[in-house]
């Protein structure tokens, strides 16, 4: 059989965002892929070190909408480092809930789109109904839809007032039976295993070796999740369950990614019980920041997401360098890619939850 | 702190001969992170191999040019004395640092070497898949050569641009081919041949 060659993207209907692959195929079935990035490279790396430290706490927040509270979070947490500031626990918690919040509305997207490529679409409006609760969640504790703007160098910037908490509470409410009643879906729907049981496979020892990161990881087998291997904020406070799976199939990583935003709902009502008062951040100035450098790392909706920051002399960075869950799951790719039909291509690349805006930055 | 964690200095003392400066702090909530300079990044593969043997992954890849610290007027008669890293590599404002960032379990290990400009380094990719992008990244953004990359081409950046951008300084009207407003308005007065 001859083998020729297919381009996917980088415009595509089933990617949000712009990323070309080059297909070989052999009839139906694929033989390799090769993946051109760059389309959305917009060189923030460098514009980061032009713009001084707390400046950048604005910039990271927009490398990406749907990670975008764990840019500045994993930012704060390394210049926190170096400067040697103590959060305020209420801070702490504070983060635990923007953090969360944003890891459900970006879990039941990647899983809404799922249902979409299926062909699935009351399914996906469905999803993306639920989702829509959670999204008038950040409109009304933080005002805005995606970007936040949770994080301060030293605390957060909002706070959770008694009428806030008793709205959150009620929206957790009805978020939380819809999400099982779709899990339900999800698990014994007989279009949705067709599309996805066995599609896409990474096995174990791939995902190690492909060091992939997140619901990626964790639907390999892989038991690692920053929260708990490197506790940050009030992580250590809450008990935070890890899920994972054998399979590494498209379908594995769409149970983790519900799954998670079940979990996500119960940490953050753990927090509303536990939150403690107190100030929001440790000074009401700018604290100074000496030369040093910090490693920081937090679980963002796709998995690790880690920074290192060097600050010398100069109110600017010397070097800002960030590492994306996404960035080491486009590898994965390859594996899973590998002998599928050209029909489930779409739905396994959206299976890694691909952000292509952090990846490339 | 990871238990694997423990106990590396001397091992790495050990992998890497010409020396290594090693240095380690834990935060508030028990993370660890640890420094291990390397004097010879010839001493980097067989780092990295005992890191892999404890079963490390190579999280990213951040690399630098610092700048020079302030040398002090040389007295006449005398050549300027150039300061130097860890290992002897010119401290000049040019020379690149590498610093690779090992997930221990959690943990964060960075082995660090230091290359002088122009100067080429081991490629991590014959023991760690994950460091083929990272590198790739690292060969467009400064002009180092990474030895035995196994897929040397542009991860991001045309190869129609120049490499090493990030030693160069871009006009961002360059950059997004005029697609902004200043650069852009000239561009078109330019072309339509009229003066505002």
């Amino acid at each position: 059989m001859s083998t020729f060659t297919i381009p996917v993207g980088p415009l595509h209907v089933a990617l949000e965002e712009p990323m070309y692959f080059r297909f070989d195929v052999q009839g139906e079935t694929v033989a390799n892929v090769d993946i051109h990035a760059g389309h959305v490279h917009r060189g923030i790396e460098y514009l980061v070190t032009k713009r001084n430290i707390f400046q950048n706490i604005v910039l990271t927040e927009r490398i990406c909408s749907l990670c975008s509270n764990s840019h500045p979070q994993a930012y704060a947490m390394a210049v926190e480092q170096i400067a040697g500031l103590t959060v305020p626990p209420r801070a702490e918690y504070l983060r635990v809930i923007a953090d969360e919040i944003k890891r459900v509305a970006s879990n039941l997207f990647n899983v809404s789109v799922l249902a979409h490529l299926v062909g699935f679409e009351s399914l996906f409006m469905h999803v993306m109904e639920i989702r829509e609760m959670m999204q008038d969640v950040k409109e009304s504790v933080f005002g805005n839809r995606m970007d936040i703007g949770a994080n301060i160098i030293g605390g957060v910037r909002y706070d959770i007032t008694p009428e806030n908490a008793e709205y959150l509470k009620a929206q957790l409410d009805k978020v939380e039976p819809a999400i099982a009643e779709v899990t339900k879906i999800y698990r014994t729907n007989g279009s949705i295993l067709g599309r996805t049981r066995g599609i896409g496979v990474l096995s174990r020892e791939d995902a190690i070796n492909c060091s992939v990161v997140g619901p990626v990881a964790r639907a390999s087998g892989i038991e690692y999740d920053v929260r708990l291997k490197a506790p940050y904020s009030a992580y250590p406070n809450l008990q935070v369950p890890v899920h994972t799976l054998k399979d590494g199939d498209v379908w594995s990583r769409a149970m983790i990614r519900l799954a998670e935003a079940a979990t996500a709902i119960g940490i953050i009502r753990q927090c509303l019980v536990q939150l403690p008062d107190g100030p929001t951040a440790c000074t009401s100035e700018r604290p100074a920041i000496p030369p040093g450098e910090a490693i920081a790392k937090c679980e963002a909706p796709r998995g690790e997401l880690i920074y290192y920051v060097r600050i010398t002399d100069s109110p600017r960075p010397e070097r800002v360098k960030w590492r994306v869950p996404s960035f080491m799951n486009w590898d994965a790719l390859r594996f899973m890619l590998k002998d599928a039909k050209i029909a489930d291509i779409a739905i396994i690349v959206n299976s890694i939850d691909p952000c292509i805006s952090c990846t490339e930055r | 702190m990871s238990k694997l964690f423990e106990g590396l200095e001397a091992p790495l003392n050990e992998a890497a001969p010409a020396g290594i400066q090693y240095t380690r702090r834990t935060d508030a909530k028990g993370v660890g992170s640890a420094w291990a300079r390397l004097a010879s990044k010839d001493d980097l593969l067989r780092a990295a191999t005992l890191l892999k043997q404890r079963g490390a992954r190579v999280s990213t890849i951040t690399i630098l040019q610092p700048k020079a610290p302030p040398a002090p007027p040389p007295k006449e008669g005398e050549t300027p004395v150039v300061p130097t890293f860890f290992g002897g590599v010119p401290n000049d404002g040019k020379s690149f640092e590498i610093n690779y960032h090992f997930d221990v379990d959690g943990d964060t290990l960075t082995v660090v070497v230091y290359v002088p400009f122009g100067g080429e380094v081991a490629s991590l990719t014959p023991l760690y898949r994950a460091a083929d992008w990272p590198e790739r990244e690292m060969m467009e953004l400064y002009s180092i050569v990474v030895s035995n990359h196994p897929d040397p081409r542009r991860l991001f950046i045309d190869p129609a641009i120049d490499g090493a951008v990030l030693e160069r300084l871009i006009p961002f009207s360059a950059l997004v081919n005029s697609a902004t407003t200043k650069g852009l308005w000239e561009k078109i007065l330019a072309q339509t041949g009229s003066n505002a």
